[in-house]
């Protein structure tokens, strides 16, 4: 009976929606570095712990307000002790564990066996509740019961829970564990080395009257001052003796110092392109908008060029680390992933809907580009993917792929060339307006409300003054453009005016048309 | 002076695009291969050419003050030797060359190219173009590549325009319906935007060219109001 009421719970609660969404969010909000809101919740956490430990210093000598210590020994603890379950909830689930049970067992036609499926619960549960990070986390609650004076001192442990919270301790613990061996080695070295120099000052020097080492405690002591090479020098051996065995300290703790430091150092090294990539990814989640730009070859270098001038966020895919180093020489935040794998956008984080955009295939290879295409498109229908064509045989395979904008160089030469010799004046003024290197520029001003109250017409715009050429006007609710419009045509919210003009004019004329107050 | 012959050095994609687009406005487009093997298309006039300095076949059958050459070999340092070696032996022939990058469209320009078209910039010009500006990317496209009844032309000012003497500043555009001036190109070939300070009180003179959109209709119309002729 109750087995059945424990398996049907299990299923309910495994298939409700509202109770894995809001296991979810506390898992994000907990664990999840790259959920959004995560951040503000370490940041309250971190306040907490400092409060708790400026309470304690605070306590030694002076008295504290009865609030503050209030808040500080039971408010705290509270926040941290449902925190604490929260995380042990969140850990792992004892639906999903039973119900697997359920259904392995149902499936090999056994009855199910609960108590199997609770003992794994309860194997995984304490496996959380001995991690390092949990005993932390329950020693930080402890200042709770602050009538034991012990257990104040337990405050300090907040200030490990601070591991948790910040990413670079975290980082910086995963790049030591990966000179463990090296580390447990040393460890051991230094252990022999205290040992065996304790016993021996001992033996040298505790039977002289003279020498402040009489205990073995005081050897002890005095081996680690010394093979530290911190040496206080309040004991000291006055034997030749235990002079000699503190040479070979001396000597040994050169060696274990020098030791340490360069494991330190080459673990960082080796993990320091790691770490950057790391932090890389966590920003990337982070990032609002950006051009995702997928191959970086010759017509990528030089749109990145332009695109970061206009201070454009940009993220470059690559899967030839070769010409992933290029992009990072360029000062580029590049990521070597092929961009034409679903992991790789899993991997990063990278919300294409919201975050992405533009998608730009720009390999000179349509094969590259058909699939990047289509991988993107995999996740994201509307949003806009522009792509180099380098065989026009390819064209209707590119469109076929849902690639919304094909760039032809090949083609793009001829129309140049053949508009060139037939016009050449004129090309060279559009030419002009369309180089990032030329004076004259053309653009878009959007109509706002704001701008719509100040000017209803095209005649209102007093555009001449500012010596700007308003080429004319794309209207919004209808598509299309009204090239040279009547001074009469109405603007609406969400058109565009193209106006033609020296850039600082053009600036002025937008400022003009967002500040202009009508007269009344 | 209008040129009526073509002359494309290079049997590639370049190459063959090129020939489709401007084959109606030359009488005759000749396309140049380094490879013997692309004489027997049929579609195209393909003659051989290797980068020895031996011009004499385009010499006695071509006026080459009449010819434009388009150089589009793929390899940059072999353009750049075609151009130079072109340049070296026919002072007088119009040349077009394309670059893969600005620093080989600077030596292209050196080695006596009219025309460099660096076609990595360009492209990267143009995406950048659609991205930032998608609607004004979309008109100017039209525009130059008459994609619509949109037209940009080239009027030339001269003895019996009406606004021949006449000062920039003085002249109200907006008499002229349907059209906007975009720039200027005097007589010393330096093309300034209309609002330009420095062409405010320029006076228009024969042979200056105005630069102007408008549909078809209206540029016509405005040619004949002012008495002028398209170029």
């Amino acid at each position: 009976m109750i087995k059945r009421l424990i398996v049907n719970a299990s299923y309910a609660l495994q298939t409700s929606k509202r109770y894995q969404s809001n296991k979810r969010f506390f898992y994000n909000l907990l664990e999840n570095d790259k959920y959004r809101y995560k951040k503000y919740i370490d940041i309250l956490m971190i306040t907490l712990i400092f409060i708790s430990v400026a309470v304690l210093i605070r306590e030694v000598k002076y008295p504290v307000n009865d609030y503050l210590l209030f808040f500080s020994t039971y408010i705290i603890s509270i926040i941290f002790f449902i925190e604490y379950v929260l995380r042990l909830w969140v850990s792992s689930s004892v639906s999903e564990i039973i119900v697997k049970r359920a259904e392995h067992d149902s499936f090999l036609g056994h009855s199910i066996s609960l108590s199997k499926a609770l003992l794994t619960v309860f194997r995984v549960k304490v496996a959380y509740i001995v991690s390092v990070r949990a005993i932390i986390d329950l020693l930080a609650i402890l200042p709770f019961f602050h009538e034991l004076r012990l257990l104040r001192i337990f405050i300090l442990f907040r200030v490990f829970k601070l591991f948790r919270y910040a990413r670079s301790f975290q980082t910086l613990a995963g790049v030591l564990a990966t000179k463990k061996f090296e580390f447990i080695t040393l460890g051991l070295f230094s252990s022999i080395v205290i040992f065996v120099s304790s016993v021996l000052i001992y033996v040298m020097e505790a039977n002289n009257d003279a020498s402040p080492i009489n205990t073995l405690f005081d050897a002890l002591y005095w081996s680690i001052v010394t093979i530290s090479t911190v040496g206080y020098g309040d004991v000291t051996p006055v034997t030749d003796a235990g002079r000699f065995v503190a040479m070979l300290v001396i000597t040994a703790g050169i060696a274990v110092l020098a030791f340490t430091t360069s494991l330190v150092v080459s673990a960082l090294t080796d993990k320091l392109e790691e770490i950057r990539e790391v932090k890389t990814i966590e920003n990337l989640s982070k990032m609002q908008e950006f051009y995702l730009i997928c191959g970086y070859e010759s017509v990528a270098k030089e749109l990145c060029k332009k695109l970061a001038s206009s201070s454009h966020n940009i993220i470059v895919l690559d899967e030839d680390i070769t010409r992933i180093n290029m992009a990072k020489k360029d000062g580029l935040t590049a990521l070597h992933y092929s961009p034409g794998k679903i992991s790789s956008y899993k991997n990063l984080g990278i919300d294409i809907s919201k975050q992405v955009k533009a998608v730009l295939c720009l390999r000179a290879n349509d094969v590259e580009n058909v699939y990047t295409a289509l991988t993107v498109r995999s996740f994201d229908k509307e949003v806009f993917i522009l792509s180099l064509l380098m065989n026009d045989s390819n064209r209707k395979k590119l469109e076929f792929a849902g690639i919304n904008h094909l760039v032809y160089p090949q083609e793009l030469v001829a129309m140049i060339t053949k508009e060139f010799i037939g016009k050449p004046v004129a090309f060279e003024v559009v030419h002009a307006m369309r180089s990032a290197n030329g004076n004259v520029k053309i653009d878009e001003l959007a109509v706002t409300t704001r701008v719509r109250e100040n000017f209803k017409t095209i005649g209102e715009l007093g555009n001449s003054a500012y010596r700007v050429i308003v080429l004319g006007v794309y209207k919004n609710d209808t598509d299309k453009f009204l090239f040279n419009p009547d001074k009469d045509t109405a603007i609406e919210v969400g058109d565009y005016i193209i106006a033609i003009g020296y850039e600082v004019f053009i600036g002025e004329f937008e400022h003009h048309l967002q500040t202009k107050v009508r007269d009344a | 002076m209008h040129k009526t012959t073509a002359l494309i050095f290079g049997y590639n994609k370049y190459g063959l695009e090129i020939v489709q687009n401007i084959r109606e406005k030359y009488e005759r487009t000749r396309l140049y291969s380094q490879d013997e093997s692309n004489l027997s298309d049929e579609i195209n006039e393909v003659e051989y050419f290797d980068l020895s300095d031996d011009w004499s076949s385009i010499e006695n059958t071509v006026k080459i003050s009449d010819s434009i050459a388009f150089c589009v070999l793929e390899d940059d340092a072999q353009n750049i030797f075609l151009t130079i070696s072109l340049r070296a032996y026919f002072k007088d022939l119009s040349i077009v060359a394309i670059a893969s990058n600005l620093e080989n469209a600077n030596k292209l320009t050196m080695a006596g190219a009219n025309k460099v078209i660096p076609v990595v910039e360009t492209a990267a010009d143009i995406i950048a173009n659609i991205l930032e500006l998608p609607i004004s990317s979309k008109v100017l496209e039209s525009i130059l590549f008459e994609e619509n009844d949109l037209k940009i032309a080239q009027i030339k000012i001269d003895e019996d325009t009406i606004l021949k003497d006449r000062e920039l500043l003085s002249i109200d555009w907006n008499e002229y319906r349907g059209i906007i001036v975009l720039s200027l190109m005097d007589k010393d070939m330096k093309n300034e935007f209309i609002y330009s300070s420095k062409v405010k009180h320029h006076v228009l003179k024969c042979g200056d060219i105005l630069v102007v959109v408008g549909y078809e209709k209206d540029i016509e119309d405005f040619k004949e109001l002012i008495g002028s002729e398209r170029i």
